[in-house]
């Protein structure tokens, strides 16, 4: 497992591994089964919670909630009032686009700790320019 | 493969061909699937054993979370 690179975990990524019919599922997969050190938000566990209850019900939504939990390669951070502030100025710079607060706390998490590569799917986790890893494969 | 035997309950049988023809499936793969996702995998990656825990049949999927998740537009 590499220590040294920090990958940011988007919603769309875990559906993705979670989900044989995605397009994306087999690259995901194969991305997890040896992943870089990863961080993600509680709002994209949240988000993540929310598709598996509103798509399936409440025993998938704690199935995958179980997943994050043996994650053990995965950061899952709070968002604090700071990080809240600097999603809002990037709502702000991107308004002409359906971001959710969600993927703006992750842009500006991004951003603050320089990240190199984004582990998703959403071509909106792009517009700061961190590079999709989608892109790499 | 071995083969085995086993005994469901009536309801259980039905419900599991009804998912596997929504699936596409046989009943076999999807008991084997079933299989598959409590079993333990490699111990030292324990999150592996929820790679494809569900099959939406949608290809775009994660591209769509945002729809399923706050709704679409009016």
């Amino acid at each position: 497992m590499d220590t040294k690179t920090e990958a940011y975990v988007d919603t769309s990524a875990l559906i993705a591994f979670a989900d044989r019919s995605d397009s994306y599922h087999d690259l995901f997969r194969r991305l997890f089964a040896d992943p870089p050190r990863l961080f993600t938000t509680t709002l994209v566990v949240a988000e993540g919670h929310a598709w598996f209850l509103r798509r399936y019900d409440s025993h998938r939504g704690l199935r995958f909630l179980s997943l994050i939990e043996a994650m053990e390669p995965l950061r899952v951070v709070a968002t604090s009032p700071e990080d809240q502030a600097g999603a809002i100025a990037v709502l702000r710079r991107f308004s002409d686009q359906d971001l959710t607060l969600t993927d703006a706390v992750g842009l500006h998490r991004m951003a603050s700790d320089n990240v190199e590569v984004c582990w998703s799917s959403d071509h909106h986790l792009g517009l700061t320019g961190v590079p999709l890893v989608i892109h790499r494969y | 493969m071995v083969r085995t035997q086993i005994s469901l309950r009536e309801h259980e049988y039905e419900a599991a061909k009804e998912e596997a023809r929504r699936l596409g499936i046989s009943l076999a793969e999807l008991l084997r699937r079933s299989l598959r996702s409590i079993l333990p995998t490699d111990d030292s990656k324990p999150w592996m054993r929820y790679a494809g825990m569900v099959d939406s049949g949608d290809p775009s999927s994660s591209q769509r979370i945002d729809e399923v998740v706050y709704g679409h537009k009016d």
